[in-house]
Parts: structure tokens; C-alpha cells; sequence
């Protein structure tokens, strides 16, 4: 089957530095995998959303080497805006990711699907379904800037659902996000992922990857530290040095569990229990 | 609701309703017609017109509660220099020791005042019954850039959102022990710490909303559809026509020397 995402001995490097900040890389994700992406500050991560989606180098200049194709397409020669036909990435800060030319939530979901030409009644039908997807049905006639930041947050999702896009990039999604907050968006891509979404999700909450994603990818200083299953990803020591470990992992070590370490919650009481 | 630089003011009157390009042209042929009329009751008809249009609207109080402290210091300023200074000042109406108030130069400069309070009126109109994404929807429609039609609409909201970054900074400083609040030299001391960053994180922002336009599709290839249709009639066609015409009829009498 032919991956959605797939990197060859990928390097990216920024212009006018003097190291790759990603590479070289490896990678391959099929379709409908949900892979969780995580490492220390300046690991990549981000970088390896903005290649995959193909703003660096288009946007960001500087000079990528090796292969990365999404669906078949290599993404030097693919215009980012052509990309978004089918892949979407949702950015750290929800405030920037506005268009800053609309007036109501629903119009501001609509802005994307508008610019892919599509007719009005298909794009009323994508705004609704995005904003029940999100839970801002009853917001859509408010100003986007009167918003909370877990509200301005999943508007950003909802805009980029309703271009429905095949696989969804996701960079710290939840870091605007309450507790509350943060289970809403995981249960929305939870239920992406059960439709066939392709999800690479960078992330900074372990324990949220390690209960939820079925693939994880450390990175470290640009490099593919470890990829595998969570429970697998998470004892490697090199992962544990400098992505860190779920905080259910950290009991069970404290208690003299493992190794392996259990990673997620049901693991641990199981372990804990034992 | 409307926010940013929008006026706008929610309405159903037939002004509300009418297509964005006749409240254009109404606006613009208001202004060309208070600027080339030569008499002052031709350009106070104008105003009567437009005050008549405001108050059909159910604005009017809302255009008076901006336009006096707008237009009152205005017409005081001109009245005042025109008919002291006039270089065509004859006639004396009230000496006022060295100086006198001439009657030429009060007449034009009320005159100027009245054309001003025309423009202002004029503009406020437009403004008080167009929603800024209907006009540029319209003008989209009609051949518009999408991306001349996303700078219309962007920049109507600049200001808000950079009250609303000036606002998170200046909550973090405060945060930090900086005295925003009190009196006048205290808040303008904290207005320089404020400056640097909400200028810096502006163009941080231009950058990363730049990357997530390009993510949302912007600037694509594709035929623009309309995104709703904005009722439009051979009546308001027509009155369109009629008040571009009448600009140039005003236009060719006034060069003649008719008016």
C-alpha cells in the first residue's frame, strides 16, 4: 500500500544556519495510522510537520535534501496551497491560524473550503459538520476574537475539518487547551481516526500519546530516536533521557516496577497492582 | 455582530438591504455633489437628503452622537480662521479689537463646514448599513480580486486584534509588577515596555498567519464561487446610473457657469 507520508534520508535545513534542524529521516505512515510525534524543545517536531506539509522550504527557504512524498506527491515540486486539498496542519497558536478577515465563527470555518472553489451549499454542509465535529455549533454566529483560547483552538480545528482533508498534521494541539478542553479535541480525533484520517500529532502530554496514539516517533536534535508502539518507544533509554516518560511510567519506576515500564494508565494499575 | 473598524449597525431598512454598490455610489455622488454645488442651500439640501436617508435607516442618533464632537470643533476652527483671515474678507460683522469677524469669510468657511458635515454624513451612511464582507463579496462578484477582497476585510480587523495582543501583553507585564493603570505619565511610562513586543509578535503573527492561509488553501487556482448572492434590482441599476449622471450633469453646469 502506498504510504501517505514517506521520507528518504530527508534533511531540512533552515536558511542561514549551520546544522540540519531535521535529518536525516526515515519514514513511512500509512493510511489511517494515528502516529504521535515526541522529543525535547528543538527536537523537529515542528519541522517535521512544516516538511511533511511542505512549508519548509517553500515558505521557510532553506534547502531540503532526500525524498518526502505525501499521497505519491514530492513535496518540493507541490505548492502548498494544491497540498491542502488533502492534508491539513493545525499550528500551535490558534489566534494566528484565523484568517483576520472574518466576522462570525461560521464564515471564519468557511474561509478554506471557499478558497478551494467549492460551491456554497457543499461548504454550509462542511461548516456545519466541522462545527458539530468541534462542539461550536451554539458559537458559530460570535466574533472569532471572542473566543476563549480553547474555543479559538478548536475553531482552528474546525477550520481545517471542514476542508476534510486526509491526513491532519497536528502540532501541540492541546497547548491552549484546559484538561477539559484537551479531552474534547482528543475524543474529536478520535473519531477522525476511526473514519480513516491519517493523524501525526506532535505532542508534549505523554500520557495522551501513550493512551492514544498506536505508533509513537521520538525525535531528538532532528534525528528518528526510537519509532514503534508506545510501550516500546517510551523504555527505550534514549527516549527516556530526552523526551521523558509518561507519568504513569515515572510511578511505576518510583515503586520498582519494570522494566518495561507500563506507559499508559490501565498498564500501570495492572503493574502497580501485580 | 460587527467589530474591528466595521460601523456597522444591525438594520432591516431598505438602506440596510440595498446592494453595497448603490450605498457606494450614493455615497460617492453625495460627496461629489456637496464638493461641486457652489451655494450653500444646494449643499445643505444634500445634507437634508442624507440626514432624511440616516434617520430612515434609524441611525440618525446614533450619526449625531458621532459627528458633534466630530463637526462641531471643525466648524468652529473654520468659521473661525475663514472669517478672520479671508484674503476676500470686506465686509466687518464684528470687530474684535486688532481683529475683525468678516461676513465673506464666515460664509465660506460655514460653506467648507457644510461640505465636510456632508462627506461625513455621506460616509457614515455607507458605513452604518454595509457589513464590510458584503462589500467586498460585491466587488468580488463583479471581478474583484480574492485576494484584493481578503486586504478589504483584513484590515477592517487589524485594530481589534491588535488591541487584543496589546491586551495579553499588557496583562503579562502587570504580571510581572509593571504599573499600567493610574495616572496619565504613569500609563504612558508603561506604554513603551508595551511597543517592542506587541510590534515584534505582530510580525511573528503576519509570518505564521501567512503559513496557515497558504495551509487553508488561499491563493489558489481555482474559479471563485459566490459565497451568497446579494439581491441586487433593475430599480437600484438604474439609480445608480441616475446619480453618477446627475454628478456629471452638476459637474458640466457648474464648469459652464450655470449654477
Amino acid at each position: 500500500m502506498t504510504p501517505v507520508i514517506a521520507m528518504a534520508a530527508a534533511r531540512y535545513r533552515y536558511p542561514e544556519t549551520d546544522h540540519d534542524a531535521l535529518g536525516p529521516v526515515d519514514l513511512a505512515i500509512g493510511p489511517g495510522e494515528w502516529v504521535g510525534v515526541v522529543g525535547p524543545t528543538n527536537a523537529g517536531k515542528s519541522t517535521l510537520c512544516y516538511v511533511i506539509i511542505g512549508l519548509a522550504p517553500q515558505f521557510f527557504g532553506g534547502r531540503l535534501r532526500g525524498e518526502v512524498s505525501v499521497f505519491g506527491s514530492p513535496t518540493a515540486s507541490q505548492p502548498v496551497n494544491e497540498r491542502s486539498r488533502r492534508a491539513g496542519l493545525l499550528f500551535q497558536n490558534p489566534f494566528t491560524q484565523l484568517s483576520g478577515a472574518r466576522e462570525r465563527v461560521d464564515e471564519e470555518v468557511a474561509f478554506g473550503p471557499e478558497a478551494h472553489g467549492l460551491p456554497q451549499a457543499e461548504v454550509e454542509e462542511r461548516v456545519a459538520e466541522a462545527l458539530r465535529l468541534t462542539g461550536l455549533q451554539d458559537l458559530r454566529a460570535r466574533h472569532p476574537l471572542d473566543l476563549s483560547g480553547g474555543q479559538l483552538q478548536r475553531l482552528a480545528l474546525a477550520a481545517l475539518l471542514a476542508m476534510r482533508p486526509e491526513l491532519l498534521l497536528l502540532d501541540e494541539p492541546t497547548s491552549q487547551l484546559d484538561p477539559a478542553g484537551s479531552r474534547a479535541l482528543f475524543d474529536v480525533l478520535r473519531g477522525l481516526h476511526a473514519a480513516g484520517t491519517t493523524i501525526v500529532m506532535v505532542e508534549h502530554r505523554l500520557e495522551a500519546v501513550a493512551a492514544m496514539c498506536p505508533r509513537v516517533i521520538a525525535l531528538g536534535e532532528g534525528r528518528l530516536l526510537a519509532d514503534g508502539a508506545p510501550a516500546e518507544v517510551f523504555n527505550r533509554p534514549e527516549v527516556q533521557a530526552s523526551a521523558g516518560i509518561p507519568a504513569f511510567a515515572r510511578l511505576a519506576a518510583l515503586v520498582g516496577k519494570g522494566p518495561p515500564l507500563p506507559v499508559t494508565f490501565e498498564s500501570a494499575v495492572e503493574a502497580l497492582r501485580g | 455582530m460587527a467589530r474591528g473598524l466595521s460601523l456597522y449597525a444591525e438594520g432591516s431598512s431598505p438602506l440596510h438591504r440595498a446592494h453595497p454598490l448603490t450605498k457606494a455610489t450614493l455615497t460617492l455622488c453625495a460627496i461629489g455633489l456637496a464638493f461641486i454645488l457652489p451655494s450653500w442651500p444646494l449643499v445643505l439640501g444634500v445634507g437634508v437628503a442624507l440626514l432624511s436617508l440616516l434617520a430612515a435607516a434609524g441611525v440618525l442618533r446614533r450619526f449625531l452622537f458621532v459627528a458633534a464632537g466630530l463637526l462641531v470643533p471643525i466648524t468652529l476652527l473654520l468659521a473661525l480662521v475663514q472669517s478672520l483671515a479671508n484674503p476676500h474678507n470686506q465686509t466687518v460683522i464684528l470687530p474684535l479689537g486688532p481683529l475683525a469677524v468678516h461676513r465673506e469669510g464666515l460664509y465660506i468657511g460655514l460653506l467648507a463646514a457644510l461640505r465636510i458635515a456632508d462627506l461625513v454624513a455621506a460616509t457614515f451612511l455607507f458605513s452604518f448599513t454595509t457589513r464590510p464582507a458584503d462589500l467586498a463579496e460585491a466587488l468580488m462578484q463583479r471581478g474583484l480580486s480574492p485576494r484584493f477582497g481578503y486586504v478589504i476585510q483584513s484590515a477592517l480587523q487589524i485594530i481589534p486584534q491588535s488591541l487584543e495582543t496589546a491586551d495579553r501583553i499588557r496583562d503579562a507585564q502587570r504580571a510581572r509588577g509593571l504599573e499600567t493603570e493610574g495616572p496619565l505619565p504613569r500609563r504612558a511610562r508603561a506604554f513603551i515596555p508595551l511597543l517592542l513586543p506587541l510590534v515584534l509578535s505582530a510580525l511573528v503573527a503576519t509570518q505564521e498567519r501567512a503559513m496557515a492561509l497558504e495551509v487553508r488553501g488561499f491563493g489558489l487556482k481555482v474559479g471563485r464561487l459566490a459565497r451568497y448572492r446579494i439581491p441586487d434590482s433593475l430599480g437600484q441599476r438604474v439609480l445608480r446610473w441616475g446619480l453618477a449622471l446627475a454628478v456629471v450633469a452638476a459637474l458640466a453646469a457648474r464648469l459652464r457657469g450655470w449654477l
